[in-house]
């Protein structure tokens, strides 16, 4: 028998139980049964659903682990206002007020917050017009340098003073009985002004000083010596056949240019049968924004202007010797200007833009030679642009020396900055008890013992009137966002009796224009509207004195230049420097030397090749090339008269004059503490060039003109420029002609154009767009959106592309970014210079995104992320975009932008804008990417991430909102009423935008009927078929236009 | 006697030395099985730090933006793509080596195909980097790959030379990948057969596949051979044509060429010759190979580096011919002022392009030129570096200033992380090419000895026994013994 081995008993027995046990023994059943077991795909955990739940659980466990999505808490309304719908826009009329700049404004307010500035279309002073500086000003409002609350001098600091009624308290006990200065800007404000006479009243020994940093002094006292009236008259340049302007920079900062660009504008508008056109002449030192809009140009050194002045003044009959002009280019000009002014007496105009009142007294005469008075010059309508006199300033400056006035307090100017003797200022200043109500510290504030910060205009009530008899409301369009208060209201709290029923301004405001329009309702209309105006405007003429004029000419006679001169001016961005904080204005490019965020010693070719060796008329051994495309440029020194020296780079400028030396203000902000600029006044102004106020001369009256030497220094500087080349190199981007060759023969001017067409297409075709091309053509019915820019009436003053960077949240890059050629403003001002050197021929072309119809840029993506929508636009996907900026670089008119780096903060790569090493991310940047300035986003339009490409979208937020009103409204011709961004900042309305199909709208009018004649497109031969088309510039001018250029 | 293959008494032998089968073998896989030397590991780690420095430099520019790079509005692509095309163009001397030179019975191909294929691969591996890193959002690169997906589906731009790009360059990656490799196994199946240590046997075991030199193994890998020779040989036209493509269908002028084509596969099997030679030169002498890779052999490829240096120079000056007779001004502007004005800020560069790729290999019709080590070492630099600066004219100095002269553009240098990112190659590249030359056969021993039947000192030697010998004997020993 086998012998038995067990393990146990239970083996051994070998029982029923222990057999069970054993073949339970793993109970649990394996999933996979055998494999014909039909059960295999119903059992609970199949072997393919185990991998299905295996795979999903890792992917999920993997996503839920590694996707970490921010939490934004979106919090509605407890109680939701009534005039506020979230995603819809209210619009507020206002007033953007910068001291006595007056542009009436409709504020464009998203969910409660003020993002957008549009000019207000029913004033018939501006049209609708706004400049950059006025698009810009939203941004101030948020600028996170604005003061917070009340202080009161700490030792060095500041210290919080926890009320208003303590401020008011401590405040009114340190002035009581002080003979008190209200040192303002220029006020134009009806209330704001009763309140300081009862202020003055109120406070007796005080005095209201206004003062204007850059001063129009002169020709104040010259109209108070000629017209017995300290005031400045109204301008009527679209009355005027002949314009002459003495260095009045009329388009772009003197005055009230978006007024006088709008009136301009109509007498540069190619229209009817036989064209006409004003005649634009300037004379003038540098080569500024209105002069490189002139039909014709004349430069001379600064100081003599005065010479001119006579010239024309004696040539045209006045009783005055003129010294001889030995420059016979500006001789012979003299003659022609003087012929084209008698020819055209009673609609000619001479402008003038020195501070000097002599020079104004003889421009007065030249006026009533040229019977410009009560025709152009309108003394019926005075405006109230600039009140400042030098003299003025000076006395309250001896006066706080001398102790008559012992407290001073400053609203809305900045004279510890601006005043070109500001040590003098400074000295005085400490002397006196001083309270700034500035709404940002500045250099003045951080002088004074108390700081009240006012409202920014946005969060204000208040009045302005810009002329005599045209008011224009501010209405606040925010609740203030710090514990601000108006300037007003401390004025009414410091003047009123006790026991006053008024005590705020706001109260005070209602109550003055609900007397003086009669009722509530017309004062809500007004309100609404915005503007006050009378019917029509009074057009009159004023009771000339010309008994001052041998006078000053006798003191101009004996004016003394010297060989190099400095002239002083303003940009159309930074204007004054009063808001050099701004971002988008520091990084918008001049529109002649495309610089942005620095300022600059201007000289021309010939100046540069004496002083810096650089000569940039000649393309041997690459100087010209060299100089334009390396960003450091050679610093000189310049010293001014007053022995104050500055040491700029230098921009070399063809059509400057050759002797001068230009210098913009409004640089060089700087806190009284160095190292402190950048958290005092900010990171964008910290930095960015330097302050040339201090040169100015002074002699008893500013004037904007300095004797200099200069000497280069063998530094070098960088200079942040947008576009380094200007010259046309002969190609056909642009035309232009003279006037009469346009009268003789309109179809002559695009001739050439319609010959090279021909040339391309198959046969000789006339069929552009069907013909030159060997892919067939689509039908494009419905929409086409088009656009059209008339290089006659747009004079580069930029607005538009302020007005651009807001609505579409266009990226701040800084100095250094643009400096490597980085900027990423989807619109941008072409400049070029035809012609010769000294005296060129300026055309400013603006250029972006043409929405090509055969668009190079849209075959060329990898991804599709660019491509074209049934209504013509070329369309970015920003999030398909994967940036191999293939488009960017097959984009014939480079308009698209890439995101270099992160510079909205919209990237989800953390901490990546503050690179270590090499990574050149500015201050300035961080500073669009705080909380508080990002509340100006437009919050219809992304926020574009790192990575990506952008450029002009044809607005197309808006184009989306008029269809779908039109739809709404059952009405398709609603759409004819939708505006981009740029055409409705526009001041001259150069800007024309609709439906190509749609055969009234202006587009398809101006490109087929009205202007077919100057229509031409960009670098048509491509066929790319662009959506954008130019109009041709046309000179009032014998001369030949466009040099040998147009010729080729 | 081998009748298939005459050997002309005037040609030089394709293999020097009187080399037996084993010799050969010894030869080529003994520094495989031998500890490097100092010399390579001083290059292995230059070649790694370069790696690393390059990948940090790809770090920054995908952390904080393709803004660390100094290329701008108007120059979209700068190093980036130069680089790419460059490393594109070496890598087409491998294919062409052992694919049409395969179809053309080139003998001599044997010595330096195995290493020329190699750098192919290396060559391609870096070219596919700047266009993957060169993207502003990189981790979004997957859309170029046209896929079912969820997204629409949204589909790639056929149209889109940038696709065809991924496209060319993905198949001619794989195929060049299939090519090399199994040519590989068979020595892959020799260094197994001699492995004396674990890993050795482990790796080349699991490498060759399984080989065992059947006959049948043979057939089909010969078969193999001349199917995968049959697809490279289109490749090495059409990879460069395509992206000559990238800058021929574009319209800015400089680019919109129709010559590109052609003149882009010149030059690249220009630039690919010469980056053979400076390999060749270097592992010759540093493996101790120089019966293999002899005089013979870089007497060959610097004829072709003279044919392929002159077709490009002729495709130069044709170019520059047409652009001034086609009289379109902004093409004619690109090539007078931007290139060939040598006082615009890139005139230096295409002189030197022009020295380097069109008059200095014309020392090469000297034969005497054409077998100097160190001339033919210097004149392969020279080459690469005329060839680097043939794309960065192409590309740069065409787009920094085209149509519209308000955009034309800065001075555009590269910042220290283009730079770090094209070094960053260079240390792939050599990285890769150490750890081939240690681990892999660097020269084909089978093919060699299959050459070597018909070639070298052995051959002659026993040709000349044989022509001596009576032919009765002959029959004798050597046929009727066979059957």
């Amino acid at each position: 028998m086998k012998k038995k081995y067990w393990q146990s008993f239970g083996e051994l027995n070998y029982t029923e139980s222990f057999q069970e046990s054993t073949k339970n023994e793993f109970k649990e059943e394996l999933p996979l049964a055998d494999l014909d077991d039909k059960g295999i795909l119903e059992a609970t955990t199949p072997r393919r659903d185990f991998l299905k739940y295996l795979g999903f659980s890792t992917a999920a466990a993997a996503i839920a682990a590694s996707c970490e999505v921010p939490v934004h808490k979106a919090i509605p309304y407890l109680n939701k206002p009534d005039n506020e719908i979230p995603g819809v826009a209210n619009y507020y009329a206002s007033t953007y007020v910068n001291g006595g700049d007056t542009i009436p404004v409709v504020v464009k307010q998203r969910d409660g917050r003020p993002i957008k500035i549009e000019g207000n279309e029913l004033s018939t002073i501006t049209n609708g017009g706004t400049n950059a500086q006025a698009q810009a000003s939203v941004l101030d409002l948020y600028d996170n340098t604005r003061l917070r609350y009340p202080m009161q001098k700490d030792g060095k600091s500041f210290k919080e003073v926890t009320s208003f009624d303590a401020f008011d308290k401590m405040v009114g006990a340190d002035i009581t009985g002080k003979s008190i200065a209200l040192l303002t800007g220029t006020i134009n404000s009806p209330t704001t002004l009763q309140l300081i006479n009862e202020f003055i009243s109120k406070h007796p020994g005080s005095r209201h000083v206004q003062y204007d940093a850059v001063s129009y002094s002169g020709m104040l006292q010259a109209n108070e010596a000629c017209y017995g009236k300290r005031a400045i008259p109204s301008y009527h340049f679209d009355n005027a056949k002949v314009i002459v302007s003495l260095s009045a920079d009329f388009l772009g900062t003197w005055l009230s240019p978006v007024e006088f660009a709008y009136q301009y504008s109509k007498g540069r508008k190619v229209t009817g049968e036989k064209v006409e056109l004003n005649r634009h002449i300037q004379f003038e030192s540098m080569i500024s924004l209105t002069g490189s809009n002139a039909d014709d140009r004349y430069t001379h050194k600064p100081s003599q202007i005065g010479a001119v002045a006579l010239a024309l003044a004696a040539k045209l009959g006045v009783a005055v010797t003129a010294p001889s002009i030995a420059d016979a280019r500006l001789a012979k000009g003299i003659d022609d200007t003087v012929a084209a002014l008698n020819a055209n007496k009673g609609a000619a105009l001479v402008v003038c833009g020195s501070n000097d009142v002599n020079v104004q007294i003889i421009v007065n005469a030249i006026n009533e030679a040229i019977g410009a008075n009560g025709k152009t010059i309108n003394w019926g309508m005075t405006s109230n642009y600039k009140n400042g006199i030098d003299a003025d300033m000076v006395k309250l400056i001896d006066d706080m020396n001398s102790g008559t006035i012992n407290a001073v307090l400053v609203y809305g100017v900045n004279p510890a900055y601006s005043y070109s003797d500001s040590k003098k200022f400074k000295d005085a200043f400490a002397k006196v008890t001083s309270v700034s109500f500035n709404a940002a510290m500045d250099e003045t504030t951080e002088l004074c013992k108390y700081i009240l910060p006012a409202h920014h205009w946005l969060e204000s009530w208040g009045d302005a009137e810009p002329k005599t008899g045209y008011y224009s409301l501010i209405q606040p369009t925010i609740n203030p966002l710090f514990k601000t208060r108006a300037f007003q209201t401390s004025l009414i709290k410091w003047s009123a009796a006790a026991g006053s029923m008024v005590n705020d301004y706001e109260t005070y405001f209602k109550t003055y224009w609900n007397a003086k329009l009669g009722s509530v309702d017309v004062y809500e209309k007004a309100l609404q509207d915005g503007v006050i105006e009378p019917a029509s405007m009074p057009v009159a003429g004023g009771t000339y004195n010309g008994a001052k004029t041998a006078e000053a000419a006798a003191a101009l006679a004996s004016v003394k230049g010297a060989e190099t001169e400095i002239y002083f001016y303003e940009k159309v961005s930074i204007g004054n420097g009063s808001q050099a904080n701004n971002p988008w204005l520091q990084e918008l490019p001049d529109p002649l030397t495309k610089v942005t965020w620095d300022n600059y010693a201007m000289i021309s070719p010939a100046m540069a090749k004496a002083l810096v060796g650089i000569d940039v008329m000649t393309m041997e051994g690459g100087q010209q090339s060299n100089y334009e495309v390396h960003p450091e440029k050679p610093v000189i020194k310049v010293t001014a008269a007053n022995g104050k020296s500055v040491e700029l780079p230098v921009i070399v400028l063809p059509g400057m004059n050759k002797n001068t030396i230009a210098l913009a203000v409004g640089y060089g902000r700087e806190s009284a503490n160095k190292e402190d600029t950048a958290t005092n006044i900010g990171k964008s102004a910290n930095g960015a060039g330097k302050n040339v106020y201090p040169l100015i001369g002074f002699s008893g009256t500013n004037v904007n003109f300095s004797v200099a030497t200069a000497e280069k220094t063998g530094a070098t500087y960088p200079l942040a420029q947008t576009q380094i080349h200007g010259f046309t190199e002969g190609r056909a981007i642009l035309h232009e002609t003279n006037l009469k060759s346009y009268n003789a023969n309109p179809e002559a001017l695009l001739e050439e154009v319609a010959k090279e067409r021909e040339s391309i297409t198959a046969g000789g075709s006339k069929d552009f767009i069907n013909d030159a091309t060997i892919y067939p053509n689509f039908e494009k019915p419905g929409i086409k959106w088009g656009m059209s820019i008339d290089l006659n009436t747009c004079t580069g003053c930029s607005a538009c592309v302020i007005a651009c960077t807001a609505e579409n949240n266009v990226s701040v890059v800084g100095k250094q970014q643009v400096q490597r050629f980085h900027d990423m403003q989807w619109l941008r001002i072409d400049r070029y210079f035809t012609g010769d050197m000294e005296n060129p021929d300026v055309v400013f072309q603006p250029m972006l995104c043409q929405h090509c119809d055969n668009a190079p840029c849209e075959n060329v993506c990898p991804v599709a992320a660019t491509n074209h929508s049934s209504e013509g636009l070329n369309q970015m996907v920003y999030n398909r975009c994967i940036g191999t900026r293939y488009c960017a670089n097959n984009c014939p008119f480079k308009v698209r932008r890439f995101n270099w780096l992160d510079f909205t903060g919209a990237d989800s790569f953390p901490d990546n804008q503050k690179p270590i090493l090499g990574g050149y991310m500015d201050e300035s940047v961080m500073q669009m990417n705080d909380d508080l300035t990002r509340m100006v986003l437009n919050p219809d339009v992304t926020v574009r991430s790192r990575g990506v490409m952008e450029k002009c979208s044809f607005c197309v937020q808006r184009l989306q909102d008029s269809k779908l009103e039109a739809k709404k409204q059952q009405n398709p011709k609603l759409v004819r009423n939708v505006k981009t961004a740029c055409m409705q900042a526009c001041p001259t309305h150069a800007i024309s935008f609709g439906n190509v199909n749609d055969k009234e709208s202006d587009v398809y009018k101006i490109r087929n009927v009205d202007q077919k004649h100057r229509s031409f497109y960009v670098l048509e031969h491509l066929h790319v078929l662009p959506n954008v088309n130019y109009l041709a510039k046309v000179r009032n001018t014998d001369r030949h236009i466009g040099g040998e250029e147009a010729e080729a | 006697m081998s009748l298939l293959k005459y050997e002309s008494q005037q040609r030089e032998p394709l293999i020097d030395g009187n080399k037996d089968y084993h010799q050969v073998t010894e030869d080529i896989i003994r520094p495989i099985e031998m500890k490097p030397s100092t010399l390579w590991y001083i290059g292995f780690f230059i070649s790694v730090s370069l790696l690393l420095f390059g990948v940090y430099s790809v770090y920054r520019e995908v952390t904080y933006g393709i803004g660390q790079w100094n290329l701008n509005k108007t120059i979209g692509w700068g190093w980036d793509i130069t680089n790419f095309v460059w490393w594109v163009g070496i890598g087409h001397a491998g294919t062409l080596i052992s694919a049409i030179l395969l179809l053309f019975r080139q003998g001599w191909r044997t010595g330096v195909n195995r290493a020329a294929e190699a750098m192919t691969i290396f060559a391609v591996m870096c070219a596919g980097q700047f266009p993957i890193w060169h993207m502003g959002r990189v981790w979004m690169a997957f859309f170029v790959l046209p896929y079912p997906n969820t997204r629409g589906p949204l589909w790639v731009n056929f149209n889109s030379p940038l696709l065809w790009d991924v496209f060319a360059v993905g198949t001619y990656f794989t195929v060049s990948l299939l090519f090399w490799y199994s040519g590989l196994i068979p020595d892959l199946a020799t260094v197994r057969d001699r492995a004396k240590t674990k890993f050795r046997k482990f790796f080349y075991g699991v490498t060759a596949f399984g080989w065992t030199g059947s006959t049948k193994h043979w057939q089909r890998h010969e078969s193999l051979s001349l199917v995968l020779a049959g697809l490279a040989t289109p490749l090495v036209l059409s990879v460069h044509t395509i992206v000559s493509f990238d800058f021929a269908t574009s319209v800015v002028p400089g680019w919109h060429t129709t010559i590109f084509p052609p003149y882009f596969v010149a030059g690249a099997i220009f630039s690919g010759f010469a980056m053979v030679q400076t390999l060749m030169i270097v592992v010759r002498k540093v493996l101790n190979l120089q019966d293999y890779i002899t005089m013979g052999h870089i007497d060959a490829m610097n004829k072709v580096i003279v044919l392929t240096g002159s077709i490009v120079g002729c495709a130069y000056l044709t170019e520059l011919f047409i652009a001034w007779y086609g009289q379109n001004p902004y093409e004619w502007y690109a090539f007078k002022e931007n290139r060939a004005n040598l006082f615009t800020p890139y005139g230096w560069s295409y002189w030197l392009m022009m020295f380097c790729n069109v008059v200095s290999p014309q020392l090469f019709w000297s034969r005497k030129l054409r077998r100097n080590i160190t001339v033919t070492f210097f004149m392969s630099i020279i080459v690469n570096i005329g060839m680097w600066f043939e794309r960065f004219v192409i590309i740069v100095s065409s787009v920094y200033r085209d149509f519209l002269p308000s955009a034309w553009s800065t001075y555009y240098s590269p910042s220290i992380w283009e730079v770090g990112f094209y070094l960053g190659t260079f240390g792939l590249f050599f990285t890769c090419f150490f750890i081939f030359a240690k681990y892999f056969p660097v020269i084909a021993v089978a093919e060699i000895k299959a050459v070597l039947k018909t070639s070298g000192e052995n051959y002659k030697a026993k040709m000349t026994e044989m022509e001596k010998a009576d032919s009765e004997k002959f029959y004798i020993e050597e046929v009727a013994h066979a059957h």
